[in-house]
């Protein structure tokens, strides 16, 4: 093999071009990210105008639009892009690590086991924290509950992993249906303990429950924010490994792949992102299954742009749906999750009818 | 280079090689020939380092496989397994590409020397033409010269392939089988596969080993393995074996099973005449 190739020097097509449609489709998905947050910012029970928005970022403006800006739209927003990017990313590493189009956060039992912790967390915090004062619980809750959901999605992941092995490998609808059974009996001990224990506050958790960024504040971004930061970390680590945990376990093996640590490497990082977002804003389906489906049609076998689009259209997918939720039937709001999806799926429905 | 001393292989409980010893000559074609379950397969495993052994060892330059670090390994022996999975909407030229996969640390990128050694490693398969093809849109004859791209980009001495004929049809076999042949030749790569096809280990190998029932049966060049009574013991066929032109043996044959149903259907019929139905 150390033999001279002519062809070798002929022609040498470039290892990773960045082809133009692909940038073409980065530039664009970057530009809606940066409409729908500007939209966020400017649009909900009080519209302001863009000389407005400007205003209020600069210190410009009245206390009025300052504190709708600052207090509610900016936190509400940002938070929306990081969940969008917790759940795409998530749902993108768990469907390339377990070789199903249909594995998401939601699907493999990991919000639910992050749910269920974090609302006992909740409601044994309001109990020891806040006897006598129901008011006086929320910050308790917030910097904690990412932590217990985390504990909650790692210990489910973890059991779903284990019970989806057959002889030794990973099998997929062995890990699907073990994942559907457990989040099925992890919902129902979160209703259970919902119903006996968590009387003073279910108005509260059954809202964070549906998935909704209804109330979010500075104190929730800075709650996912390491997280974010932690997780996008990892995947810079994980695209290489990637490209040849698709192939089957034992070639990827004889490629020189440590296949046990990287899966278990990835697994972690797609937990840690789901369930600290799980943490903050409560179960949010749908933005896991369809940004990465959305982003494989749009950018084809190509793992770093795949990830690239998933960042960015997961973040403009949760933002737009909370925004559109808090819009359309003002006062009243629509979450997340459901605007989502009723979003997210004609779109996903489109492009798999385009599938050749 | 490859060989084995006394090694057990099993899948949980069930043994399924039992102390077998041999040893792989280098810069040959081996073939690996035996009935269904006979454990070709799985000795094919144990070579690539996938198999842990129950007893025995398998020894690679007088280093036992398990002393091996996962990364150095791949760069000295390759492994296309039967049925790779093609990854979705993948590039001829990207999955060559992750041959290069144990030359690079895990955070590094592909230099321009693995892009050669990528385009090298078409140009002696001839895939070129298909380098920006989905590979999941190519006929099997081609796929298979892909993957056996991917093995050459990963610059290895011994190319370990399981059944690589299987999915194919006959023109596609000897093409693939032929094009082995070429980069044992003049590459001197080391080839072992194992093969269904008694003829074609006969035209290509040249070692045969034979397994039976998890153990070696015998070794040796096809005219000292491929013979009448070595067929009708191990897969219970009656062969007719004669000598080519190239001096290599080709067989024909019938199942034993064959004549036996025969035998049945007619001692059948006489019982029923001799014992009626009460």
């Amino acid at each position: 093999m150390k033999g001279s190739m002519t062809a070798a020097q002929t022609t040498l097509p470039g290892n990773h071009p960045l082809t133009s449609s692909h940038t073409k489709l980065v530039l664009a998905s970057g530009l809606c990210f940066v409409l729908v947050v500007v939209a966020g910012i400017q649009f909900g029970a009080v519209n302001l105008t863009w000389s407005e928005v400007w205003a209020g970022l600069t210190g410009e403006s009245s206390r009025h639009v300052e504190r709708v800006v600052f207090e509610l739209r900016l936190p509400r927003t940002l938070t929306g892009v990081l969940i969008g990017i917790h759940f795409a990313v998530s749902g993108w590493l768990l469907q390339l690590l377990s070789r199903n189009p249909l594995a998401e956060a939601g699907i493999l039992g990991i919000s639910a086991g992050a749910s269920l912790v974090a609302v006992i967390a909740f409601i044994i915090g309001d109990w020891v924290v806040s006897s006598g004062d129901p008011y006086n619980n929320t910050s308790f809750a917030l910097q904690y509950l990412p932590m217990f959901a985390m504990a909650g999605g790692l210990v489910t992941a973890l059991g779903v992993y284990f019970l989806g092995m057959r002889h030794g490998q990973l099998s997929p609808v062995k890990m699907t249906l073990t994942g559907a059974v457990i989040a099925g009996m992890l919902h129902a001990l979160t209703t259970g303990a919902l119903a006996f224990w968590g009387h003073a506050h279910t108005e509260l958790v059954a809202q964070w429950l549906a998935g909704s960024l209804y109330g979010s504040e500075w104190q929730h971004l800075r709650a996912l924010l390491p997280w974010t930061l932690i997780g996008l970390t990892g995947l810079a680590f994980l695209v290489r490994p990637l490209n040849v945990m698709q192939l089957d376990d034992q070639h990827a093996r004889t490629l020189g792949l440590g296949l046990n640590g990287w899966r278990a490497f990835a697994l972690l990082v797609a937990t840690l992102l789901a369930a600290s977002a799980v943490g903050v804003v409560g179960p949010v389906g749908f933005i896991g299954l369809l940004v990465p489906h959305i982003s494989r049609r749009l950018a084809g076998a190509d793992l770093p742009v795949q990830l690239v689009l998933c960042v960015l259209l997961g973040a403009v997918l949760a933002v737009l749906a909370d925004l559109i939720g808090r819009t359309l039937f003002t006062p009243y709001e629509v979450p997340v999750g459901v605007v989502s999806a009723v979003l997210g799926v004609p779109f996903f429905l489109y492009l798999l009818s385009r599938q050749p | 280079m490859l060989r084995t001393e006394r090694l057990s292989l099993a899948y949980d409980q069930t043994p399924v090689v039992e102390q077998l010893s041999l040893s792989i000559p280098e810069g040959g074609i081996t073939c690996l020939l035996g009935p269904n379950g006979s454990g070709k397969s799985t000795l094919l495993k144990s070579f690539a380092g996938l198999l842990t052994p129950q007893s025995g060892q398998v020894y690679l330059d007088d280093q036992p496989l398990e002393e091996w670090n996962r990364n150095r390994l791949a760069r000295r022996l390759a492994m296309l397994p039967q049925k790779p999975i093609v990854p979705e909407g993948i590039k001829v030229r990207d999955l060559v590409a992750l041959g290069r996969f144990p030359h690079r640390k895990w955070w590094q990128r592909d230099l321009v020397s693995d892009q050669n050694v990528t385009l090298e490693a078409m140009a002696m398969t001839g895939v070129v033409d298909l380098a920006e093809r989905p590979v999941e849109s190519l006929s099997g004859g081609q796929q298979q010269r892909v993957w056996i791209a991917m093995a050459l980009a990963q610059e290895t001495d011994i190319l370990l392939l399981d059944e690589p004929t299987t999915f194919l049809d006959w023109g596609y076999q000897l093409e693939v089988l032929e094009l082995l042949c070429t980069l044992n030749r003049q590459h001197g790569l080391t080839v072992i596969m194992s093969l269904h096809d008694l003829n074609q280990a006969a035209q290509f190998a040249d070692r045969i080993a034979v397994l039976a029932g998890g153990q070696l049966e015998a070794i040796g060049s096809p005219g000292e393995i491929i013979t009448e009574t070595l067929i009708n013991r191990v897969f219970r066929v009656h062969a007719n074996v004669n000598l080519g032109r190239d001096g290599r043996p080709y067989c024909s044959g019938f199942a034993e099973s064959a004549k036996e149903n025969q035998r049945l259907r007619e001692s059948d019929q006489s019982l029923s005449v001799s014992e009626p139905v009460q």
